[in-house]
Parts: C-alpha cells; structure tokens; sequence
C-alpha cells in the first residue's frame, strides 16, 4: 500500500515533469505530410470562397480608398493641425507589431532550442510578411506627394541632396525593409523542403512546375540538408537582432521628437514587448480559428501550444502594463508640468475612453491567463486575444493621436476625429492580410511538416530515454 | 535697348482705325470690340480671357507710369516687348489710399507687371505711420474678386455700357425733378465739387449719406457747432477712458493712426513719456478692452448711466458748473455700478487735467457724447488731448431725411452709389420695400447684391484700385487715390457717374482730380506744359498727398446748452436683455462679405471664422439655458478636465424683439456683461453671390434708427437645435504654462528680471547645453524677431499681411473646423483670471526659426534645413510631406496643404481630380509672384519673409558693385507682418548687429523665449507686458496676473 503510493507519486511527478508531447500520440510521419498536403491538395471548400471574397472586397475597398487618397489629397482622412499623424500611424505601428510574432517564434524559439515552435512556426511567419505589408502600406501612402516618396531612398540624384540620416523616419524606413528582407528569406528557406515535398506529391502539371521552380530543386540529400541548416542557423541569427531592433527604431520616431507622450527613454523596450504580445494575439487570433476549421490540425497545434502561447501573453502583457505603470511614474517624477499634464490628460481628458479600453484590453484581461483553464481553453484564449488586438490597436492611437491633441501650446490643442475613408483604409488592410492570408493556406504548407515529424517521439533515436 | 513707346496722337479722332464704326466710335461699337468673339460664344464666365488680362494689364501700366507727366492716354502695351518702365518681376510702388469713413487710409501698393498685389501704409503720409488694417491688406482680394459684378444690368437683363452712359446724358439734359443720391459716407474733395456742380444743375436734389457704422455726427455738431471735427491726441494722455469706444482696432474709423499715437506711451522703458493708464468700460472684449489696464464690464445701453455717475464724481472734484448742469438734464437709469470703481477712475482723471482723455463710442446715442464731450471739458482736455479741426466736407442729408422724401413721393431717380442700404439700412425705415416704389434706382456697385436686386439699374464699379480718386484723412491731408489698373470688368468709378450727370459727356477720373488739386494747391492750370503744375501733380502723386493741406485747427468752442438739449430728449434705458450690434472684424458692416481672406481671419476674441456668433456672459448662458461651448475653460490641467466639447457647435437662439426674430448661434463669452448679447453685423446675407452666401446671421432686421448700437428689451429664446462653427482656437486657458508673461509696472520696477522667474520648468531648469555640435551659424546678418505684448493690440492686422504677402491659400469654413487653416500668423488668445472678469491675452505666433529646430531633425528628405543666417527653411520641391516636421514643432506654427487648396474650387475639395482644376483667372493675379505658390502634399509656414530678405541681399550686392558685398549694410526693410503692424509690436532685424534695434529688445529685461526649457533657441524674443493698474482701484489686486500672483514661482 505505501510502496504503490510511492510509485504512484512517483508517476504522477513524473508524468508532470516530464513535457507533453508535442505532437497528438499516434500521428505519424506519413500521416504529418499526407494531412498538411491534403489541406493545399484538395478543392477549396465552400468557407474559403465565402472568406476570400469577403476580404477580397475588402482588399479592393483599400485600393479604392488608396486611389482616393492620392489623387485628392491627405484631407481625406481625419489628419489635422496639430494631428498631423493618426490612423495612419498608428495602422502602421500596430501592423507593424503583429509582424514580431512570426521572427520571433521562427528565430528567437529556434535558438533557443524550443521545440514547440515547429509546429507554429510556418503560419506565424506568414502572418509577419502580411503583416508588415499591410504596415508598409502607411507610411508610404500617408505622405502627401506619394510619387515623390523616392526621396527618401539615397540614390543618387541631379539635386544632389542627401537624405537626412538624423531623422528617425529614415532608421524607420531601413529597419523595417530589412525586416522585411530577412523576414521573406528566412520564411522561404524554411518552406523549400516544404515544397519539395509538395512538387514530389504533385499530379497535375502546373503545380509540379510551380512547386518544382519554387523547391530550387531540392531533393533531400545529406548535403543538402547540411546546407539548409546552416544557413536556417544563420539567418535565425540575423533575425533575431532585428526582432528587437525594428520595433525599438519604430519607437524612436517618437522617442526622438520632443513632444510630451512621445518623448520618452522607456519606448524601445515597451515597443518591443508590445509588438510581441500583440504578435502572439494575432497569432493565436489566426490558428485558433484555423485549428477549429481543419480539426486534424489540433493534434499538431495542441492545447499546450495555445498554453504556452499564452504565457508569453501574459509575460509580455505584464511589460507593457509595467510601462504603462513607470509612464505615469516618469511623468510624475520628472516634476515636469508638460509631462504630467500629458499624462494626466490621457487618463481624463477627452480621449480617456481609449485609454480606459487599452488598460482594459492590455493590462487586465491577460491576468486571466495566470489560471491554467484560462489558457487550455480555447474559446477564452481567442477572447482574450481579440481584446489583445483592440489593446494594442488602442495603444498605438493614445500614443500616436492623443498625444499631438494636445501638446505645448493650448491654443494649438485640438481633437481627431476619423473620417470613413481612414476606417475604410484600415478595414482595407485587414481585408488584404486576410486575403493574403487565405491564400497561403491554399497554396503553401501550413504547418512545417518536416520539422514537426523531427518533434516526433518516432523520430527520437532514443525513445524513452529520460535524459 | 528697351523700346521707347511713340506717342499717341491728341486728336479727338483716331488715326487708325478699323472700320467706320470705329471712327464713329458709338456704345454699341465699344461694345462689340470688347468682346473678343461678337457673336457671343467667348468670354467663359470664371475670368478674364488671357487677351484681356495682356490688354488691361498693358494698359494699366502705360496708365499709371504715365500719368505724372503724360496726357491721359492710355497704351495698350502687350508684355510680348518689353516696355522701359517695367523690368519683370521687379514691384513699382505708387502711393494711393483707400477710402474709408469718412476719410482714407493711405496706401503704397506694390505691382508687378502692372498689377497690384500687396498694399502697405504709406510711411511718407502725415496721418500714417506706414502701418494699416487687416480690412486695407485683404482689400486687394476684393479688387480680383471673380464674383465681383461684371455687366451693366437694366431691369435684370445685360445691357451695353453704352446704354447707361446715354441714360446719363438724358438726365444730365432733361433735368428731371426729384433727383436724389444716397452715398457711402466719404471725404473726396472732388465728389464734394461734383456734388456742388449737380446741386446746381439739379436744384432740389437731395444728396444722402449712410454708414451703418459712421460716427454720429449730431452730436458733435451739437456740441461743436457745425464744421468742426474732433481729433483725439492719444500721445498727450497720460489717462484714457474708453466708453464703448474700441478705438485701437479697426473698429475705429482711425484704428491704426490711434494705435501709432497709443502706444508710444505704453512703453514702460521709455524716458520722459510715462506710461499711459487705460480705463475701458465696454459689454464685449475689443482689441482695446484686451489692453485695458481696468476694464469694466458694463452693458453698452448702460454705458450713458456709467458716464452720468462718472460726471456726478468729476463735478464733485471739480465743481465745473456746466457738467453740473447737464447732469440735471440727464436721464436717470437704475443700474448697480461698482461705485468705488467710478469713484476711483474718476478721481483719476481729475488728477490729470488737461492730460486725460474720454471717448465715447461713435454710436452711442448723442446725448451719451454730449456727456463725454462734457466730461472732457470739464477736465480742461478740449485744445490739450482732444483738438478741433475744421471738417470741409459739406453736410449730407441723413438716410432719415431721404427716406421721408421717398414715403412723401418726391424721389423719382435715386442714384445709389456703393453701400448696400436695402441690406444694411435701419430696419425701421424696411429700405428695401420703400426702394420699388422709387421709379428708377440706378445702383452702381462691387457686387449683385440685395440693392442691385430692386434697383432698375445696377452697374459695375470700379475698385477704388481701378479708379482715380481723392480723399482727405482724418486730419485733412489732401490724399490722392490713383488706380493701379484698367478696371478688370468695365467698373466705373462713382466720379465718372457724377460727372456724365453733370454734363461732361466723356469724363475722365484723371481730370477730375486734377481739376480739384488745381484748386487746392492753388497751380494756375491743369495744362500739362504747365511746369509749376506739372512738378507739383507728379510730386503729389509720388507721395500720395499734398503737403501742408492738413485741416486748419479750430477752437472748441463748447455749447453746453446745445448738450443739455440732448441730454433732455433722452429717455432712461429700458431694462432686460439688450442685443449690441457690433462692427465685425472679419467683414465690417458686410462690405467684405465675399473677402475669403477676412472670412478665415479668426474673430480676435472669439477665434470664430466664417460666422458671426451671438456673445453671452458665462451667468446670462446659464439663466438663458444656454450651453457653453467648451467652457469650464480656466481650470488648471491639474483639476479633472471636462472640456470636452471639441466638435464646435453652438447652441442656436432666437433673439425677438417687436415683433422680429432673429436666430443667431450662441456662444459664451468670457469677459462679457450680464444681461447683454453682442452680435456682430454684416452677415447672414442670402441671395448674393454663390461662395458667402448664407454665413452667419444677420443682425440688421432689429437694428433701428433710433438706437444703432444696442436694442433694448430683447427676448430670447432656444430653438433646441444647434449650429456648426468653425473656430482655430478652442481652447481659453493658458494652463498656467506662462507662454505670455506679464506683469505690473510696480512689479516691473522692483523686480525688472521678473520675465526670467517664470515659466514652469523654465525658470528652475539649469541652463541646458546641447550634447550634439550644431553647425555654426556663420553669415554676417542673423534674422530675428522682437514681439512686444506690450504694444500688440491683437488686431490681426499682420496675419492678413502674411496671408497677402505670402500667398497663403484660404481652406473654407469646414475645412476650418477640421483644423486645416492654413495660416503662418495666428494670434494666439488666452484668458486669464476668473470666466466673469478675466484679463484677455494676445500672442502673435509664428514660426520661432530655432537655431536648434526639431522640425529640422527630424525631416528625412532634408526638406526642412538651416540657412547659415539662421533662417528655418523650407523646400516646398523637395517636401514629401510626412508631417514629422508639424508633429515635432512645439508652437505648432506648421501648415500642411491636406488638399489642392489653390487648385481646386473650396466646396468641392473632396471630390479630387473630378474637381474643376485651376483657380480663377483673376485670383491668379493677387499672387506675390515672389513667393512660391505651394501645391497639395507640402508642408509651409512662416519664412521670415525670405523673398524680403533676399531682395535687400540682392539690391546690397548691385550697391556694392566690385566691392566686399559685407562692406555694404543690407538696406531697410521689413517683414510683411511688421510693416502692417500699426502699433511698432513687431521688430525684424539682423541680431549680429549690436545696434540694430532688434538686437536691443532681444536684450530687454522684459525680453524672454517661449519654451525655453527645450532649448530649441527660438529667434523669435516676446517682450512681457506690463500693465498700469491704479492701486486705488478695487480690481487693481487682478491686474496683471495673468501668471498667476505669484508671477511664475508654481
């Protein structure tokens, strides 16, 4: 009787210990690749048409909208004296957060030796790329003689002016197209032995020859492989630098200004955490849906994977809510009046609604996700990443918008108010991400089979080893 | 070699000439070869054709260059050659002035390539110190104005020129009996002997004048006798009470010859002219109630019962028997005054006898005037700070009179030229019903508008940029008005209608004047081989006047029985709500109704653009119900904030009285007294042109005759619906931040660093250094700034000179309320003290040309960069526009064009390419072609007027010649907004230069930066004001507190 107790304590503590699996017991190898390649194999079903017209009228609404815009004028958004930046900025800063996930979980997780990524890892940095070509879109088009934006660009030119390398915009610009840049690589090198699984399963002609053009001709030599993952290794260490670095020079074009609200020492790190918890919001936002959708998926993108999902979420939420905290702080300690009346202004002033909701959003609903039913619950998870959504969204505006309502000169203060075509334009990128999004699930690998099968316990050269 | 132009010959016949009905030369021939197409298909209806614009802009120049010396002839001299007097794009300056009420404003207006484009005081004048008025500088939009009038109409219907001038000649040979004219009050010595000649011709003629805002001369006539005009010296005052009288700003008919005389003796530094002290009992903040140093709130029906209890005071000091006596003749109003306030201003004034001064607003009732006449003489200030002189202009009919003769049906022919009295006449006298009963109306006038409506004729006037003029100013300079230009749509002057009258079947304005200067100047002859006139006519040209024609002075002669007549005619004043009809600071009586350039100039106090708005005081709004717009606007950032209520919309009321409505939206006022409303007139108007039509409200249809500047006994009621406004200043409070600093003049004394305590961080923050090496600022001339508080009056007088200077465009009333104006000079208002009673504080703002900018840093394309002489630059080409620089600026003076505002008509801005493109033809005309001309997507703000700037280097480098070009100083000249200020409150100048006088007041002890903490290092200095309360009084303890008691020690 005591002895079986032992044991069975023993069990049970090891049972705890020891990591779930990471892939649903009795999915095999075959199974991983016959599942994933069915999903971009078989016809498109019925919701995928319904979902991609949708967002695709959406996508058209933002061309629309973008056409307007430049042919007319900025005035058509909401854009103000002394507004000079809001929806616009703020789109970009948001969009441009979500699009931390992907590198994150891609680079960061792979250094890091964190397995559970694989399965994740493939959609997240989708996600990314879209991601940051929706933000793209703002900072291109919000300026108000668009076809003059290649100015900013250091080519050499008959004025011979020179672009000024003190302006934030222009650390902004670089950061994020290298972002960009080394985003798209890295995703691509991890799909090839994707897609040469796909080019070898294709039947009909042209996936074969858009498949084989897009494999580069991989054929999974020992080579080969030695190659790949080197240079995965590699690009893994260029990401990860630029994970923390574009949003924190993101941050500085308002760090840098002098304005009260924006010029701030704390935003770097703030920005980062922020864009990795929205990230993660909109990760879950997305595979949540996906997981239901496609059922077999919640075996490879298990509960636990949401669990731990979530615990960056309240990791990180927690680091904004800490800024959020030593913001007031600062303003307060600094005994200086312009501060404190900015951040006193948030809090009551007439955009204390937004700022009321990003606390909400940001701050407190992620403390749900200290209770493990919370975070094993799927229906509440995807809850609590939409209120991470909206948070974040509302983060960016209180610091973007409300800041310029009302800065140093009271006779200068003034409110925002949008117009349709700035709700329009922003319903236009969700639609775009959206789309771009639905057709990446039709035409390349969701989840990243050959990595996902490396998790496999059939993969372990030494299964059951406990060390 | 330039060619000279030949001669035209002086024969009454051409000697070219196309056709026999040339040679003939009949209207109907005049008008076919006006047209560029006789068939009728041309002419499209948004301009001029490009033929006319060469046409007129040629001859305009042959015109005007010639005149000095020339026979009247006028060359058509297409710009294809080049003509001697003209080098292109260099301005030629001809001095002019612009009639006003009663007198004339003078003028320098610059053109180019024959047109006019900006116009400045006339610095040479004896009645100018080279300053003018926001309405002065925008009235040469007017002159471009496409929706200005363009065909003689008869009965509706386009009729040739040619028609009208034989319906003259008719006249002028028939003689008819019952001829009347109703005039715009003006003083032009040559429609006065005009006048004299038709008078002659038409005996029984009835000549008529109507200002709906002239000063009521009954009063003074009565007091004065008749041909007597007053002239206050403000520079002899060492105390001034100003009752209902706001004359500092434009409201005034001399606003800016007032303020040159004022602020002198606002200067707390200078020597040997101690600072005046200003009293201001007043229902509404003016301009001179803002540099009031007690202020008064007073309804302004009351304003006679605060005189009669200031008198009973004054007479106790003094013991003057005739004020003595009027007082017993005075009506008697219940009214709670603050009796120690009366008691102590008045003690004040006795105090300076012979050195004080008392105005009465000029419409206040008459016996109101009697009794501030009185009061004056019985300080002894009549021959010290008030003088006499004698008024020349012959008396005119008042409206009243003409009105009766219509009822009675004597008046079959009524010229009316200028004004707009159907709309802006008595409402008792229903002008508008009584003008269809006159057989014929011939109305010669700017615009279509209501009087053109029920008038038989309406004809086109010419701008008085268009036409040869005279005036004398208010101090009897004999001034001459010459026309820039042919008028750009066949106006015809108001002198030429006068003379076809009279029987001069081909008049010419030119003639007319010289006739008129002949006889003032005493020359023999108008021959031009006259040499003795020939110098004297050009000289008189040259500087805009003829010297030594000042009005003679006359003795005042008081006529205290005359005044106590007055006085005995008045009735008390009815109690309740009484509605005050204001001058409007953006449109005046209407005239500038169509003027986008004043329409988007915010209202001084209000900040209001584009409308007119009823005022009320904080505690009538609550009785009445009325919401508050934005209030709850003095507290500090560190109170919870309600104000909230951004989106401009005021509450609409209805105003009633006798039977009339009105409905007008409401704001709250702070600062205006109890029981009043202020509305301003000159809006409201319906059926004239397409752009203003249906702005604000109308006020005239309460407005009688008997009392012109108030109502009495007004109800007033909510509508529950609201009005949108556009306003560019929402926020009231200054937020203890210490922007505007002032102080009183015992504080000043004690403490003259006192600007350096103050400012939240500035004053507690070490001195900042800058981590970063700026680039030296290495050239010998460094542009800078002085703003003196002390002496700006907030009249926007600058504003509107940037905006013509500068070519910035005008966005519209909504575009206004999405805070787009677009303007590179504000000025900034803020209250200070309690909502009842504060203090109001004007800031001109502008870009502060930092020497560290952080617009500058942070611009990625380099659009935004430093001149070596400190200049903040912009690059309008090289502008992307992404608003960092907008965002980053702390005085937010940065513009940004969120539309094709030059390109695209205002109301359809959102309709983009669909949109017609292009502006009119003729506003293409009032551009400074020095000044770029900026499209959509750019950002803009103030250059220090860079093309000023640079056209002084330029003229330095062909002065030196072979020369060191620093061995040269650049020559004098200023900024737009400095050359327009009548009070001195700008100073530009080179702050390298120890002795420039820029560098002295950037050196003042008052002198400080905005912002200092930032350590932007603005190059623009605001010099503190100072106030000069008497500490007898009992609100001496809230003057000059803006900062706070404690004056900045938070």
């Amino acid at each position: 009787m005591a002895e079986g107790t032992v044991i069975s304590v023993e069990e049970s503590a090891r049972a705890a210990v020891e990591r779930q699996p990471l892939v649903a017991p009795g999915r095999t190898m075959g199974w991983i690749s016959d599942y994933v390649s069915s999903i971009v194999e078989s016809q498109s079903p019925r919701w995928w048409w319904v979902a991609i017209s949708i967002t695709g009228s959406l996508t058209l609404l933002l061309l629309a909208c973008l056409t307007y815009l430049v042919a007319t004028g900025v005035g058509v958004w909401g854009n103000n004296h002394p507004v000079g930046w809001a929806w616009d900025i703020t789109n970009f800063v948001f969009w441009i957060g979500i699009g931390h996930a992907g590198t994150l979980i891609s680079a960061i997780l792979f250094l890091t030796r964190q397995k559970w990524r694989t399965s994740i890892n493939r959609a997240a940095e989708a996600m990314t790329l879209f991601a940051v070509i929706c933000a793209a879109i703002y900072p291109t088009m919000h300026v108000g003689r668009v076809w003059m934006s290649w100015f900013l660009i250091p080519v050499p030119n008959a004025n011979g002016i020179w672009q000024n390398f003190r302006s934030p915009l222009m650390w902004d610009g670089f950061a994020v197209l290298t972002y960009f840049l080394v985003s798209v690589l890295f995703w691509y090198t991890g799909l090839i032995p994707d897609l040469a699984t796909l080019r070898d399963r294709a039947t009909t002609k042209v996936r074969k020859f858009f498949y084989g053009i897009l494999a580069l001709g991989w054929r999974g030599g020992n080579r080969q492989w030695r190659h790949y993952e080197m240079a995965y290794l590699l690009l893994a260490g260029l990401s990860t630098p630029l994970v923390l670095s574009v949003h924190s020079v993101v941050s500085f074009d308002f760090a840098a200004s002098v304005i009260p609200g924006w010029h701030t020492t704390i935003f770097p790190p703030y920005f980062v955490a922020g864009a990795i918890f929205g990230g993660f919001a909109m990760v879950l936002t997305i595979l949540i849906p996906a997981r239901a959708v496609y059922r077999p998926l919640g075996d490879l993108i298990t509960v636990s994977h949401i669990d731990k999902m979530c615990k960056v979420l309240l990791f990180t939420g927690s680091i904004v809510g800490y800024a959020y905290l030593m913001e007031m702080f600062m303003a307060w300690y600094s005994g200086n009046p312009f501060e404190r009346a900015t951040f006193w202004y948030r809090v009551t002033g007439p955009y204390w609604w937004a700022y009321a909701l990003m606390i909400l959003c940001n701050v407190a609903m992620p403390q749900l996700l200290w209770f493990r039913f919370f975070r094993t619950h799927v229906i509440w998870v995807f809850v609590i990443a939409m209120f991470a959504n909206v948070g974040m969204w509302f983060e960016r505006f209180v610091i973007v918008a409300t800041s310029l309502t009302r800065d140093f000169l009271p006779s200068s203060w003034g409110m925002f108010h949008p117009t349709w075509v700035d709700i329009a334009t922003f319903a236009g990128t969700l639609g775009l991400f959206g789309t771009l999004f639905l057709l990446f699930i039709r035409f390349l690998p969701m989840v990243c089979m050959f990595e996902v099968k490396a998790v496999l316990p059939s993969a372990n050269p030494n299964p059951g080893g406990k060390h | 070699m330039k060619r000279k132009l030949p001669h035209p010959p002086r024969e009454n016949h051409p000697a070219l000439w196309r056709s026999f009905a040339e040679l003939e030369n009949t209207p109907e021939f005049a008008h076919v070869i006006e047209r560029e197409f006789p068939g009728g298909t041309a002419r499209n209806g948004s301009g001029l054709t490009k033929r006319d614009f060469v046409k007129l802009m040629g001859a305009s120049v042959a015109l005007t260059a010639l005149t000095g010396c020339r026979r009247p002839e006028a060359q058509l001299v297409p710009f294809t050659k080049g003509v001697e007097w003209s080098v292109p794009g260099k301005f030629l300056y001809y001095a002019t002035a612009m009639p006003i009420r009663g007198g004339a404003m003078p003028l320098v207006a610059s053109t180019v390539d024959g047109r006019p484009t900006k116009l400045e005081g006339n610095p040479l004048h004896p009645a100018s110190n080279g300053a003018t008025d926001a309405f002065a500088q925008a009235s040469v939009l007017d002159l471009y104005d496409p929706h200005r009038s363009r065909a003689v109409k008869r009965g509706g219907r386009d009729v040739l020129a040619g028609e009208f001038e034989a319906y003259l000649a008719q006249i002028s040979e028939k003689r008819p009996d019952g001829l009347a004219f109703l005039v715009e009050r003006k003083n032009s010595p040559t429609r006065d002997r005009l006048r004299g000649e038709l008078e002659q011709r038409f005996p029984g003629l009835i000549w008529s004048e109507y200002e709906p805002l002239g000063d009521d001369r009954e009063a003074v006539t009565a007091a004065f006798g008749p041909g007597v005009r007053l002239v206050p010296k403000f520079e002899r005052a060492d105390v001034i009470l100003a009752l209902d009288s706001d004359f500092l700003s434009s409201a005034s008919e001399y606003g800016p010859a007032y303020a040159a005389g004022f602020y002198p003796r606002r200067n707390p530094d200078q020597l040997g002219a101690p600072m005046n002290r200003l009293y201001v009992v007043e229902n509404h903040f003016t301009c001179t109630g803002g540099m009031a140093d007690h202020r008064y709130r007073c309804k302004a029906s009351l304003v006679g019962e605060f005189a009669r209890r200031l008198a009973t005071r004054i007479v106790d000091l003094t013991n003057h028997s005739g004020l003595a006596t009027l007082l017993g003749a005075a009506p008697q109003t219940k009214a709670d005054f603050d009796e120690k306030w009366i008691a102590e201003c008045a003690a004040d004034l006795a105090r300076n006898p012979g050195r004080s001064l008392v105005l009465a607003g000029g419409q206040q009732p008459a016996w109101v005037q009697g009794l501030v006449f009185s009061i004056n003489e019985a300080l002894g200030n009549h021959g010290m700070t008030i003088l006499g002189v004698a008024d020349e202009a012959p008396p005119a009919a008042p409206l009243g009179r003409l009105v009766e003769a219509i009822r009675g049906g004597a008046v079959k022919t009524l010229f009316i030229l200028g004004g707009n009295p159907a709309y802006n006449a008595p409402a008792n006298f229903a002008l508008r019903d009584l003008l269809t009963r006159v057989p014929e109306v011939v109305r010669v006038g700017l615009f279509e508008d209501e009087t053109s409506a029920v008038s038989e004729w309406h004809v086109p006037a010419a701008h008085y940029l268009e036409a040869w003029g005279d005036a004398r100013t208010f101090e009897g300079t004999y001034t001459a008005i010459q026309p820039m230009l042919m008028p750009l749509w066949g106006g015809v002057s108001e002198l030429e209608v006068l003379a076809r009258l009279g029987g001069n079947a081909q008049p010419s304005g030119l003639e007319l004047v010289q006739q008129t200067y002949r006889i003032l100047s005493g020359a023999a002859s108008t021959d031009p081989k006259d040499a003795v006139f020939l110098q004297g006519w050009s000289e008189f040209l040259r500087n805009g006047f003829l010297p030594g024609s000042q009005a003679t002075a006359k003795d005042l002669a008081f006529r205290a029985t005359e005044v106590v007549r007055l006085a005995e005619a008045a009735a008390p004043v009815e109690a309740g709500i009484e509605l005050v009809f204001l001058q409007s600071s953006s449109v005046d009586d209407g005239r500038y109704a169509n003027n986008s350039w004043l329409q988007e100039t915010p209202d001084f106090e209000t900040k209001v653009t584009w409308d007119n708005v009823a005022l009320v005081s904080p505690a009538t709004a609550e009785r009445l119900g009325i919401r508050a717009n934005n209030f709850g606007l003095l507290q500090k950032v560190t109170a919870l904030n309600h104000e909230v209520d951004f989106d401009m919309v005021a509450d609409l009321i209805t105003l009633n009285a006798g039977g009339v409505a009105i409905e007008a939206a409401a704001i709250v006022a702070p600062g205006h007294a109890d029981d009043s409303i202020s509305l301003a007139l000159g809006y409201g108007r319906k059926g004239v042109s397409a752009l203003f039509e249906n702005v604000g409200f109308d006020a005239y249809p309460l407005r009688t005759s008997e009392s012109p500047r108030f109502r009495t006994a007004i109800s007033v009621s909510g509508t529950g619906r609201t009005y949108p406004l556009a306003r560019t200043q929402e926020h009231k409070s200054m937020e203890g931040r210490d922007l505007f600093r002032e102080a009183t003049r015992e504080r000043y004394k004690k403490n003259p660093k006192f600007v350096q305590s103050m400012g939240l961080v500035d004053a507690h923050n070490p001195p900042t250094t800058s981590l970063y090496e700026h680039p030296r600022l290495t050239a010998p001339e460094q542009w800078g700034m002085a703003i003196d508080l002390n002496t700006c009056i907030g009249c926007s007088a600058c504003a509107v000179a940037c905006q013509a200077e500068n070519n910035v465009p005008v966005v519209g009333k909504a575009e206004v309320r999405r805070n787009r104006d677009m303007a590179w000079m504000r000025i900034d208002r803020y209250f200070a003290g309690s909502p009842e009673n504060p203090e109001m504080l004007a800031q001109a703002m502008l870009c502060q040309h930092c020497e560290n900018a952080p617009c500058e840093s942070v611009c990625p394309v380099n659009a935004t960069v430093h001149s070596e002489e400190g200049l903040n630059l912009m690059a309008y080409n090289r502008c992307i526009g992404t608003r960092y620089c907008a965002n980053n600026c702390p005085w937010k003076v940065r513009r940004f064009n969120y539309f094709d505002y030059n390109q695209r008509p205002l109301e359809e801005l959102y309709w983009g390419p669909l949109a017609p493109k292009g502006m009119a033809d003729s506003l293409k005309m009032v551009k400074n072609p020095n000044v770029t001309v900026r499209m959509r997507g750019v950002m803009e703000k103030c250059t220090f007027c860079i093309q000023r700037i640079e056209e002084a280097k330029i003229s330095r480098m062909v002065q030196a010649g072979p020369r060191n070009k620093y061995d040269v100083p650049v020559p004098k000249f200023q900024t737009a907004c400095q050359q327009a200020c009548p009070s001195d409150a700008i100073v530009f100048g080179n702050i390298a230069d120890p002795k420039d006088r820029v560098t002295r007041l950037r050196q003042s002890d008052r002198g400080y930066v905005t912002l200092k903490y930032l350590n932007t290092q603005p190059r623009v200095t605001y010099l503190a004001r100072i106030k000069n309360p008497n500490p007898a009084m009992p609100d001496a303890a809230m003057v000059g507190m803006a900062n706070g008691p404690a004056g900045g020690h938070h």
